[in-house]
């Protein structure tokens, strides 16, 4: 498997050095070599702060661009749990240690509000960056208050896998379509999600279909712990978080019925899933433990390369489930976690870390780096779909629906302070969890939560931020 | 060697006045009158850097109106409306009584096991030093590996809730506990990482304690016919208390700032329900960026925690000076 991973290291190298082709990647060579010419640099240098999930991916691409244009690329790995604080840190400290800062789209609101990051439209004017092919709710999160802050290389949307093997059966499609009158299959809605995971949870010891279960078969798994919940939490809510006034919506009935089936999902998840983050829920899907996972795209390359997994093939990607508005369906796929890169204002060569963005993000060397064995880059570009060796990393099937689902990405909340509207919603989520208050409780505390934090930060800006937001559509809904 | 010598001979007045210079400021630096003050001025020193300036920052930042999503520019002089943000907070409020609540429990369970094994370790004739070293071994060990451990021991299916199944199952008792995502669970999994790792160092101090007991006056107890009780109740312990409140302080200031098996374990979840202040504040500074609210909550904890530690250390002072007049 080892000597498998490096032969196609090697083979990403030389597909690398053929990849000059790119418009966009030459662009930036071109005008990396002459800033380093016109500033007469003698040891350029770039210092990019790096979720330490990248560090063995992205020193080839660093290696790379060093190659062709001489400039040496130093990588700072960190926990991306902790790169939200060093980047604020830097606002304050201004030392100008680090050019490049890569993380979260939602984390740009608070680093633009300290002026830590530099809006990058004069380059991209300069240097014509593509995003073409890439879905509205994906591209637009790139922008705060109308400006390019971040280049995001990477579509991590919620999706929905399910157990192949399990919805094939024949028994149990027969066993589904006599109770339910339905054909077993995707889910189209969220209530029909529900409805699959009450149908398929099953005990220790049972046999159902023929099939003895040894271990409980969960219906569902999600993310449900403190700072994951917020991620989840948009596909439930019918439409969007505030009004156009900043008003949350939290309080309507929508809102309640949203916290409702977040809460109550609980009931056919592991009873420990408050408590799980990716470490766990991966390995417990690829155990074969439950029936349906709502998660991140790459779940299923990791069900089907685990040496370990017992469900390699028997998975169905589907796109995300959605709500029934007004007679309509409305999907909305949350931009849970897929990252970017923003260019420090303290940074001494600003357009150099700009050109080695627009470089790693370009068409070529950007589907490189998303077709990378080790690296954690889903497929987001409407071209991936033809990309052979996408396709070959995780699968036609996924990266297919991962397109298809792209199309409903939605950002998370691009507002300044979002990390405290997100932990507010996180520990109220929690409580209606263990049933210590119910629904419209929690409703009423994030309700009088979010309005405080609106306050604190600024209630004219929140408002002009997110009504900018809306329009821009990184929330796929409208006022 | 010509050229050299030519070179020295260039510079014979300038380094002649230099070598002055640094001899006059030797001699001035070994005068009676500034030599004793040297230590003082660097220690003093030290503590205005390091200590003093940054507090007095504090205060100022404290006193501001400034998030960190804003540049330092811009903030704004906004009198005690922080210290009146934290003071009417609930969540502040409940992370201070969750954190008087862990390091009560913790502290407690950690002096009761310290002294036990102490008082056993004491005893044993033989294999005393690896006891010893047995016991201490998880105080040594990084915190960071302790949660790591701790949050494989508590997962769902791990080897904590297989060892209890025997015990709860015949109860009908469900054996497996969401140590990590039930909220009253959790509690008890973040205090019992930490009365494993902490308890080394009461037992460490209880100890010595009882290396440092007066042996002939235990012996002349014996020889008076004092049961093996009477001999601890009436001679052991009371010599022990000023141990006892040692370990008390030490252990009850580091536990109120409980903070490593809070991240490692749990963040603070499920809900709120371990975040302990020390967590709330980093939370509130290093992820909300609320630097002044944070700077507020600071000072007010300094001002509650200060006076905790002022009734340790009185306990302590009058507790010697009873022990000495009683020696008298």
């Amino acid at each position: 498997m080892r000597r498998l991973s490096w032969i196609l290291c090697g083979l990403l190298i030389i597909s690398m050095q053929q990849a000059l082709a790119d418009p966009v990647a030459d662009r930036a060579i071109a005008g990396a070599k002459a800033y380093i010419k016109a500033k007469n640099l003698k040891e350029p240098k770039l210092t990019v702060l790096l979720s330490s999930l990248y560090n063995n991916s992205f020193p080839d691409f660093a290696k790379k661009w060093e190659e062709l244009t001489g400039v040496k690329m130093e990588i700072v790995p960190l926990g991306y749990t902790d790169i939200p604080a060093k980047i604020m840190q830097e606002g304050v400290a201004k030392t100008g240690v680090y050019d490049i800062f890569n993380d979260f789209p939602y984390t740009t609101p608070d680093a633009a509000g300290a002026k830590v990051v530099i809006p990058l439209d004069d380059y991209a004017k300069k240097y014509k960056p593509d995003f073409s092919g890439v879905a509205d709710g994906l591209q637009f999160q790139q922008y705060y208050d109308g400006k390019l802050y971040i280049m995001v290389n990477d579509g991590d949307h919620l999706i929905l896998a399910l157990r192949k093997d399990l919805v094939e059966n024949p028994q149990v499609r027969a066993d589904y379509k006599a109770k339910f009158n339905k054909d077993l299959g995707c889910p189209d809605t969220m209530a029909e999600w529900a409805q699959q995971a009450a149908f398929f949870q099953t005990k220790a010891g049972d046999t159902r279909w023929g099939i003895k279960f040894e271990q409980p078969l969960y219906g569902a798994l999600g993310y449900r712990s403190v700072n994951f919940s917020y991620r989840h939490f948009p596909v439930y809510m019918k439409g969007l978080l505030f009004d156009k006034d900043m008003k949350p919506r939290i309080g309507t009935p929508d809102g309640i019925a949203a916290i409702k089936a977040f809460a109550a999902s609980v009931d056919h998840m592991p009873k420990d899933i408050q408590g799980w983050g990716t470490p766990q829920i991966y390995p417990f899907w690829a155990s074969g433990q439950a029936y349906s996972a709502m998660s991140f795209p790459s779940i299923i390359g990791f069900a089907n390369g685990n040496p370990k997994s017992v469900i390699k093939g028997k998975q169905i990607p589907c796109i995300i489930p959605g709500n029934v508005i007004d007679g309509k369906l409305v999907r909305r796929a949350p931009q849970a976690a897929g990252t970017g890169y923003m260019v420090s204002a303290y940074s001494k060569n600003p357009e150099l870390a700009y050109l080695f963005i627009q470089w790693f993000t370009s068409p070529t060397v950007g589907d490189q780096a998303v077709a990378h064995p080790r690296g954690f880059w889903d497929p987001y570009r409407d071209e991936h779909v033809k990309n052979k060796a996408i396709n070959d990393r995780f699968g036609a099937d996924m990266v297919k629906t991962t397109i298809e689902n792209s199309k409903y990405a939605a950002s998370l909340l691009m507002i300044e302070g979002n990390y405290e509207y997100f932990k507010i919603l996180d520990n109220n989520l929690a409580d209606v969890m263990n049933k210590n208050i119910s629904a419209e409780e929690a409703a009423k505390r994030i309700e009088a939560g979010w309005n405080r934090v609106t306050n604190d930060v600024g209630r004219d800006t929140q408002i002009r931020i997110w009504r900018k937001g809306v329009e821009s559509g990184i929330y796929l809904d409208k006022f | 060697m010509a050229q050299i010598s030519a070179r020295a001979a260039d510079l014979p007045s300038g380094r002649t006045a230099g070598q002055g210079a640094g001899r006059g400021l030797a001699r001035w630096l070994a005068s009676d009158r500034v030599f004793p003050k040297i230590p003082y001025v660097l220690v003093e020193g030290l503590i205005i850097v390091t200590i003093l300036i940054p507090f007095i920052l504090t205060i100022y930042i404290s006193l501001l109106r400034w998030r960190a999503n804003r540049p330092f520019e811009t903030a704004t002089f906004s009198g005690l409306s922080n210290y009146e943000v934290v003071l009417t907070d609930s969540l502040f409020w409940a992370s201070v009584g969750r954190t008087f609540y862990f390091a009560g429990t913790a502290v407690a369970v950690e002096l009761v096991v310290g002294f036990v094994l102490a008082m056993l370790v004491h005893q044993c004739t033989r294999s005393k030093k690896l006891y010893t070293t047995i016991i201490l071994v998880p105080m040594m060990i990084v915190p960071i590996v302790v949660g790591y451990n701790f949050s494989m021991i508590y997962v769902d299916s791990g080897p904590l809730n297989q060892l209890l199944a025997p015990f709860l199952e015949p109860f009908g008792i469900d054996p497996r506990i969401r140590w990590l995502s039930h909220p009253v669970a959790a509690q008890f999994a973040i205090i019992i990482a930490d009365i494993w790792q902490w308890t080394s160092l009461t037992f460490l101090i209880f100890l010595s304690g009882f290396s440092a007991l007066p042996a002939q006056l235990i012996n002349a107890a014996r020889v008076m016919g004092a049961t093996p009780w009477q001999i601890f109740w009436r001679i052991q312990f009371p010599l022990l208390k000023p141990a006892i409140l040692i370990a008390v302080i030490i252990r009850s200031m580091e536990a109120l700032k409980m903070f490593d098996p809070v991240v490692l374990l749990t963040f603070g979840g499920p809900g709120t329900s371990t975040q302990t202040v020390a967590y709330f504040l980093w939370e509130q500074v290093w992820v909300f960026n609320k630097f002044s609210f944070g700077a507020a909550a600071s000072i007010v904890l300094l001002v509650m925690f200060s006076v905790f530690i002022y009734f340790g250390i009185y306990l302590l002072v009058s507790q010697r000076a009873t022990v000495d007049r009683r020696a008298a």
